[in-house]
């Protein structure tokens, strides 16, 4: 659907990132620039792989490095050289990889780049102009500057747990690393606003991007609540504090092997009445305690199980093409079938299909924007672990053959 | 080190005409320096109206506090062709349109892209959809749970024997923002190739699509359908409980075997006697064939029950971590202003809203060195439409 000769698609030709970030929030942020162009190096090594190189899923019986299709997913398009970053000369390496970069991202615990001479004031020293983004999970200072974490459990100190789940039960959480598609965003801005000062300017800077204050920003205003008001945001199941009824309703068997549900939202008293007169419910519509929000907030449980009523005798695409035929908000909860299979985001040509050496073809997700006049062309598969070890080493790094070969029979290109 | 104080953006212009899927962004490009110029109708923007209220009214919102904090505002009535018409008028002094108006919407009055391609060429215009501009679910009508549930995350949240879940607060307007900010600045920078602007088409069923983690990949790969798992994580056909109780609420958990013998140090310093075997715990690969059984897995919960148990959130956060251990507390929206981490970096500040008062706001997602964030208050309605609308040379953000 895109060509790279689109003028312009190239968006950041010429842009180089020494990418020492791994697992989520790192590798899916450079992952959009090398969408876009961009020369993006993972900076990897066997003896500390990506936590995603082995995990799944994977082609049947192959546990190597290089089969996982969830690193897959994160890292296409993309460069990758092994530097054994433990060993005395790995840190060498680096140096001179980051004096052929414009932008420096990593995702180590706080203090690793210091102990291994690559701290921000280091990395000037080599390329003054550089841009360098941590992403840590709470942030470079503070005293929990170096507790551990990962997506799954750091959306519980980020408030989003908390508030998902049912009001008569513990909260759940959202079962994925939540907070990491939220950052991920945060540090794409954070780090193309630095290039574009850097382009104005000259200058270069350091980025510090917090997962947690970065997911604490998309909190609504529960956060503002709390501060200003000693409200505390609750756990409500599927209920709207303003709008009613506002739920997701059980459906009936269409064969799909499935249980299945409807979302249904209603958030004007418009769609309530189309809801109320679809439902064939003249007593909903004569009602008028029910024609505008606050009664129908009081009347949730009666108006939630009534629906649910209706909803399960039919399939959530009859709910659906009901509903929505006349303007009322309705779809069925997608599993990742119904995801991958959607008319609407086959429209979009939103799963790009990838042949990589060793997983075979996969399709995997695209952005969530369409750029009507610089489309990127379809990246490359993901890298193999130390694929473009060769070539970072000889053409970016400026070591000789020799040289080259004497690091591997050191232990630092592993 | 600054030569500046006016942000990363500081000279760029952006015309805000969103509703809730779209304020996020533009907040974001504000605090990063940009000149948001909110659009808003003679009577002021309905989400004026909107909740939480910091009084007993309908007009103290906290949430257009928050989500147009350091934006401009004018009063514009689209309604009328003059008003129309000074809007265009402004887009040719701006940088970028964001719009989430239903597809066509903008067009019908002579606003959309193609209409104002030629007389503002510079323009990047930023529409923010539900499903996106075209395709057979475009002009369905849709709101933030529709987002969690259309995209397919709902599926894995929630307890199995009840519906699939949203986060209760609106999480897929939100992360479509953010989603909408990244794709407008890689448009910039295509800009400064091509010296054009362009359309950017945001879906938010896209944008919750991607947050399905590797739970598609396995359909594709293994036709599994991953469900939802609780407090769990839910990981194909396996979960992993993460959600336990303690003492005074919950505390995030995964039973990973690398932190088993850390675990097993830390009950142990805490005088706990576990009785689990830690080497034989760790021995388990997360993707690997020897798995521990039912019982050997409901023995070892109810053991880590125990001791979480007796203990707070905070205190197991404080103590576990300082063993390595990845546990985390649930907190609470008080339990983040109060937290020491956020209050030791200066995450909050307090500003003084022309509306509201003195308020305690959160401030700077991320932390830039040369060019820092800069938390400001959200307009009044109308509160700059003279000095926006006679001076139309250029970006002039406010506050320097």
């Amino acid at each position: 659907m895109t060509s790279s000769d689109v003028p312009g698609s190239h968006v950041f030709d010429g842009i180089r990132i020494a990418d020492f970030a791994w697992v989520g929030v790192g590798p899916n942020a450079t992952m959009q620039m090398a969408f876009h162009g961009a020369e993006v190096i993972r900076v990897e090594s066997s003896r500390r792989p990506d936590t995603f190189r082995s995990s799944g899923p994977r082609p049947d019986g192959d546990g190597s490095l290089d089969a996982s299709a969830y690193f897959a997913k994160f890292n296409r398009g993309k460069r990758s050289v092994a530097i054994n970053l433990a060993h005395p000369r790995g840190a060498e390496v680096a140096r001179r990889l980051i004096a052929s970069a414009d932008i420096v991202t990593e995702s180590f615990a706080p203090g690793f780049m210091e102990r291994i001479g690559l701290s921000y004031d280091e990395v000037r020293k080599i390329k003054p102009d550089v841009i360098m983004c941590s992403m840590s999970m709470e942030g470079q200072t503070g005293p929990h500057a170096k507790f551990r974490g990962f997506g799954l459990t750091l959306q519980a100190t980020a408030g989003v747990t908390g508030v998902t789940g049912w009001p008569d039960r513990p909260p759940v959480g959202t079962g994925v690393a939540y907070t990491d598609w939220v950052a991920t965003h945060v540090a794409i801005i954070g780090i193309l606003a630095a290039l574009d000062h850097r382009r104005r300017t000259g200058e270069g800077q350091y980025v510090d991007l917090s997962q947690l204050e970065a997911s604490t920003l998309v909190l609504d205003a529960g956060v503002m609540d709390a501060a200003n008001t000693g409200r505390i945001a609750q756990p409500l199941g599927n209920r709207d504090l303003r709008h009613a009824p506002h739920g997701v309703y059980p459906c009936a068997d269409d064969h799909t092997g499935c249980d299945r549900w409807v979302a249904i939202a209603v958030t004007n008293d418009d769609q309530w009445r189309r809801l109320a007169l679809i439902m064939d419910r003249q007593d909903w519509l004569e009602s008028e305690q029910l024609c505008d929000a606050t009664g129908r907030l009081s009347a949730q449980d009666d108006l939630d199980e009534g629906i649910s009523r209706w909803t399960s005798t039919q399939t959530v695409a009859e709910v659906e093409q009901l509903l929505q035929a006349v303007g009322v908000p309705a779809h069925r909860a997608s599993n990742v079938r119904d995801a991958h299979e959607d008319p609407q985001l086959a429209h979009r040509n939103h799963w790009w299909t990838s042949d990589h050496a060793v997983i075979g073809e996969m399709s995997y997700e695209t952005p969530a924007w369409r750029l009507s006049e610089t489309p990127p062309p379809m990246p490359a598969p993901s890298p193999l672990l130390g694929e473009d070890s060769e070539y970072v080493y000889r053409e970016l790094c400026g070591y000789s053959e020799e040289e080259f070969q004497q690091l591997i029979v050191d232990g630092v290109v592993e | 080190m600054s030569q500046t104080t006016k942000g990363a953006l500081g000279p760029y212009r952006v015309i805000d005409l969103t509703a809730e899927i779209g304020a996020l962004s533009t907040m974001v490009l504000a605090g990063l320096g940009a000149d948001v110029i909110r659009v808003e109708p003679p009577a002021g923007h309905p989400t004026r109206q909107r909740g939480p209220m910091l009084r007993e009214d309908t007009t103290s919102s906290l949430y257009w506090a928050q989500m147009n904090a350091g934006k401009r505002s004018i009063t514009l009535d689209l309604e009328d062709e003059a008003d129309r018409e000074r809007l265009r008028g402004l887009c040719e002094t701006a940088d970028f349109l964001f719009e989430s108006d239903a597809p066509g919407n903008m067009a019908a009055l002579g606003l959309g892209y193609e209409d104002l391609r030629d007389r503002a060429p510079q323009l990047i215009y930023v529409s923010i959809t539900p499903f996106g501009q075209s395709g057979p679910k475009s002009m369905w009508a849709a709101s933030d749970l529709i987002g969690h549930v259309s995209g397919g995350l709902s599926s894995l949240v929630g307890d199995p024997d009840r519906a699939p879940l949203r986060p209760s607060v609106e999480q897929a307007y939100n992360i479509t923002a953010l989603n909408a900010g990244s794709a407008a600045m890689i448009a910039l920078h295509a800009r400064h190739l091509t010296g054009r602007g362009q359309h950017v088409d945001v879906s938010m069923q896209a944008a919750m699509a991607n947050t399905l983690g590797n739970a598609r990949l396995y359909y594709e790969m293994d036709g599994i359908i991953t469900e939802r798992a609780g407090g769990a994580r839910a990981f194909a056909d396996r979960a992993t409980r993460i959600i336990y109780p303690c003492a005074d609420g919950y505390v995030a958990f995964v039973r990973v075997p690398a932190s088993m013998i850390r675990l097993h140090k830390w009950m142990t310093a805490e005088g706990a006697e576990p009785r689990f075997d830690a080497e034989r715990w760790a021995s388990f690969a997360i993707a690997g064939n020897t798995l521990p059984t039912e019982d050997e897995i409901a023995e070892l919960e109810a053991e880590i029950e125990q001791f979480f148990a007796a203990h707070g959130a905070q205190a197991l956060y404080e103590s576990g971590q300082h063993f390595n251990v990845m546990i985390c507390p649930v907190n609470t929206m008080q339990d983040i202003v109060d937290s020491p981490q956020l209050n030791a970096r200066a995450f909050f500040a307090e500003v003084d809203d022309p509306a509201l008062g003195r308020l305690m706001v959160p401030g700077a997602p991320l932390k830039m060195s040369a060019t820092p964030w800069r938390t400001r208050t959200a307009p009044m309605p109308g509160q700059h439409s003279l000095e926006v609308l006679e001076d139309r040379t250029q970006a002039q953000p406010i506050g320097d």
